[in-house]
């Protein structure tokens, strides 16, 4: 792909297990905190209670009295951080009512009409209430925040499994320097879901204790939620508004590694591939990297092609998996990380890779164990998904710190 | 830039392949088959357009269908039909994208699913049910059975997500990321989905007819509709071009329907879009709707611009015989909430 | 034997492998790889059809890996569990 011009970043809302906002997420980092714990919002009757990394009941903004709300968790978790976003780039209503607001959002669980007390009533011949699948159908996570800002621009709910974050910001990238809108909301959301949490468990690939990417005693992942969401701005608006941009999309890629349905390429093709594309478009260089915010899911498949990417096409570039402090929030995964990749440019460190402390013979590259400070005016942040997904993102800091 | 439609793989209540629908736009229009679901202590048939994948055999081994669902062999059989149609399932995979819309996903596997924890407890929840259970189930089968390396992509909007999807083939197209692109949609009719549109709308209220706004008589079905995609230039455009495709809502203004086009409208016989549509300014202008080919699912607009890039092929607005001339075709959805998605095509 | 004769219905059966018969099966048959093709995710999928069937728990891979050779080296495993 050949060069592509900046996109500006004049906004970030990020919220999961270790904080309810952008801010506190970045002191939890780096202070190396985390919350792993049992699923508290349902039961299951699996042998071992795998732990997960989850919010409280109520999201930030919501009162006791939302207990019904008719919107499912997802897109609520969508809706705060599109909500954060927009007050951090200082938008109002009225703003945006004047623009042409496109809203591209990942998920997985968003998508899913998979409403467990419903059809345990279906299968035992009552005629449940539809109300959990009128709520679904109101709960598109791209739609349901469109809706509640009134915007009229395109609207998509990428499905792309555990890529969809950053298939969503890059995407969204693509519409603004193709003129499609003036402003674009683009992220993930994922909930925390009983029958995700079957499915993961089910793949054995979760693991009985907090998560240790790239550790040699890696058993698997956490499933975590969050959501997190970025206010891309076009070129001309952001002359015309003249803001401070908190960061850039730079480059973004992807392809697919065309070789199982769950188990990533051991060759790492479409990851190398992906990585290869999001580069070039972004006229950088590896030596421009100051980090990268790797996949680090902690299964032990995951680890091993990303850490022998790593050390081939981007040797000595301090890397880390944040997936120890939020889970592995699917949907939201990639998105949570840009934020994290932009606030770490931002204060020009790293945290320290939590979960890592034991290095694995077999893998040829190791994440920093310490908060690393950083030079440098870029990085990059990758998800590996189900189906073979890779995608990437360079982003790029805002001006003083970098040289966009 | 223009995007050349070089091939259609289509698989639905009337058939498989381009031709199959080609009769069914004629008039020669397919029967429904029959759904049936649990209703409380009753089981219901419902009338339903129901796709057969049998034609795979052309193309794959049974062997390799072994873990692959009805909904992502729907999927598969489009995606090979397109590549066959167009004369190019030697195509270059690493440059080939896919592209794939679904408004439900593959809804018999997620319900068959939750039915292995339910029925045998937790521990025995079906990692291949599972698996298969995510939207983008699909795609990834198509990407590995053709090796396809480019990007793979999967979006979820009910009604909008072929509009939605085709935002970003076009844009993939435009920004060199790959040189075809496969774009689909699919979408299965299984025994719940049956069960809620019972609940939601009762049988269809008299025979199936989109046109008639005001009527609920939608009839349920599946399939899957494939275009395969390139630049102008770089491929034949048997079918003509996709010129353009805007989304957005119609209270604000956004929609401007181009002069001189002739309107396939997405209309499918359900009573709330259709008041949508019954209001539009569309006196005066040719416009026809083609879903009693189909039938009613969120994917429909990918049967619309399989239908209009026919009509294009043979300069014959179906299901009439007369002349397109000088005019474009423009393929319009809307939704219940009030959002478009219009998709201009032109010889 | 028992076990082998069910477990070779039962492969053909849950994991999709209706285009062979059960003639073709024999204990000697290698699950994995250049034998049935089996591969990573019918190794989860195998883990439930076990417990299903037979009720025993398979805890984690390294704990399947040795049983999981042969029909027979499973169905001596799993022999083995449903006698203690």
């Amino acid at each position: 792909m050949s060069f592509q011009s900046p996109v500006a970043i004049t906004g970030i809302g990020a919220l999961c297990a270790v904080g309810s906002n952008l801010n506190e997420c970045m002191e939890s980092l780096y202070a190396g905190r985390r919350k792993v714990a049992a699923p508290g919002a349902f039961s299951s009757s699996h042998g071992t209670a795998w732990p997960v990394c989850e919010m409280a009941a109520l999201l930030p903004g919501e009162q006791e009295q939302d207990a019904e709300p008719d919107l499912l968790r997802t897109s609520r978790l969508g809706l705060a951080a599109a909500r954060e976003a927009l007050s951090d780039a200082g938008l109002q209503a009225a703003d945006l009512s004047r623009l042409r607001v496109g809203v591209i959002m990942g998920t997985t669980v968003g998508s899913a009409m998979n409403n467990e007390a419903f059809y345990r009533q279906y299968r035992q011949g009552e005629h449940p209430e539809m109300a959990p699948i009128e709520r679904y159908l109101r709960s598109n996570p791209a739609a349901a925040i469109a809706r509640a800002f009134a915007l009229s621009g395109p609207c998509q709910t990428v499905v792309n499994a555990c890529s969809s974050g950053t298939d969503a910001i890059g995407l969204g990238a693509s519409w603004i320097r193709a003129g499609l809108c003036d402003l674009v909301l683009a992220g993930g959301a994922d909930e925390l879901c009983r029958v995700t949490y079957n499915g993961f468990s089910s793949l054995m690939i979760t693991d009985a204790g907090p998560c240790r990417p790239f550790d040699v005693r890696r058993r698997g992942l956490n499933l975590g939620e969050g959501a997190a969401v970025l206010v891309l701005e076009s070129e001309s608006l952001h002359r015309d508004w003249s803001r401070n941009e908190r960061g850039w999309v730079l480059g973004y890629g992807s392809a697919c590694d065309a070789y199982h349905l769950t188990a990533p390429r051991p060759d790492g093709l479409g990851l190398k591939k992906a990585i290869a594309e999001a580069l070039s478009g972004s006229g950088r260089k590896v030596e421009d990297l100051a980090f990268v915010n790797a996949h680090g899911t902690g299964t032990p498949d995951n680890d091993r092609v990303e850490s022998r990417v790593l050390s081939e096409l981007m040797p000595g570039v301090p890397f880390l998996s944040t997936k120890g402090f939020t889970g592995h929030t699917l949907g939201a995964a990639g998105a949570l990380e840009a934020a994290f990749t932009l606030a770490c440019l931002e204060q020009a460190r790293i945290p320290a890779s939590i979960g890592f402390g034991c290095a694995d013979p077999e893998l040829p590259a190791a994440p920093v164990t310490e908060v690393t400070e950083i030079e440098g005016g870029c990085a990059l942040s990758e998800s590996l998904a189900f189906g073979g997904n890779n995608a990437v993102l360079i982003l790029g800091a805002k001006r003083g710190i970098g040289c966009v | 830039m223009r995007i050349a439609i070089e091939g259609l793989g289509l698989v639905g209540g009337f058939g498989f392949g381009a031709d199959a629908l080609r009769n069914a736009l004629k008039g020669n229009l397919p029967s429904p088959g029959t759904l049936r679901f649990p209703y409380g202590d009753d089981s219901i048939e419902a009338p339903a357009f129901m796709a057969d994948t049998a034609p795979l055999d052309q193309f794959v081994t049974k062997r390799s269908l072994r873990r692959i669902d009805h909904f992502s062999r729907m999927a598969l059989l489009g995606a090979y039909g397109a590549l066959d149609d167009a004369g190019r399932l030697d195509s270059d995979p690493a440059r080939l994208a896919v592209v794939v819309g679904s408004g439900y996903g593959a809804s018999a596997t997620t319900f068959a699913f939750l039915d292995s924890f339910i029925q045998d407890g937790d521990s025995c929840s079906s990692p291949t049910h599972f698996s298969n259970s995510v939207h983008n189930a699909a795609a990834a089968h198509i990407s590995i059975s053709l090796k396809a390396t480019g990007p793979s992509l999967s979006v979820s909007q009910f009604e909008m997500s072929v509009p939605s999807a085709l935002l970003c083939a076009l844009q993939m197209l435009r920004e060199n990321r790959a040189d075809r692109v496969l774009l689909g949609g699919v979408d299965e009719a299984c025994a719940v989905l049956g069960y809620c549109r019972q609940r939601f709308f009762g049988a269809p209220q008299g025979p199936f007819d989109p046109l008639d706004f005001g009527r609920q008589s939608a009839v349920a079905g599946e399939g899957a509709a494939f275009l395969l995609l390139s630049r102008e230039g770089q491929g034949e455009a048997r079918y003509g071009y996709l010129n353009d495709v805007q989304m957005g809502r119609i209270d604000q203004g956004g929609l401007r329907l181009p002069e001189k086009s002739a309107l396939v409208l997405g209309a499918d016989g359900h009573q709330g879009c259709g008041r949508l549509y019954q209001s539009l300014p569309i006196q005066g202008r040719a416009h026809v709707c083609h879903a009693q080919a189909y039938g009613s699912l969120p994917v429909g607009p990918a049967f619309d611009l399989a239908a209009a890039a026919l009509s294009l092929k043979d300069d014959r607005l179906y299901p009439g015989t007369e002349s397109l001339g000088d005019r474009s075709l423009c393929c319009l959805k809307l939704a219940e909430d009030g959002n478009f998605g219009l998709v201009s095509l032109s010889g | 034997m028992a076990t082998v004769a069910k477990l070779k219905s039962i492969l053909i059966e849950d994991m999709n492998l209706e285009d062979i018969a059960p003639e073709e099966l024999n204990a000697d048959t290698v699950l994995f790889g250049e034998g049935l093709g089996l591969d990573s995710l019918d190794a989860v999928e195998l883990v439930v059809v076990i417990q299903k069937h037979f009720g025993v728990e398979i805890k984690d891979m390294e704990e399947g890996r040795p049983a999981f050779q042969t029909i027979g080296t499973l169905a001596a495993y799993i022999d083995e569990k449903t006698a203690a």
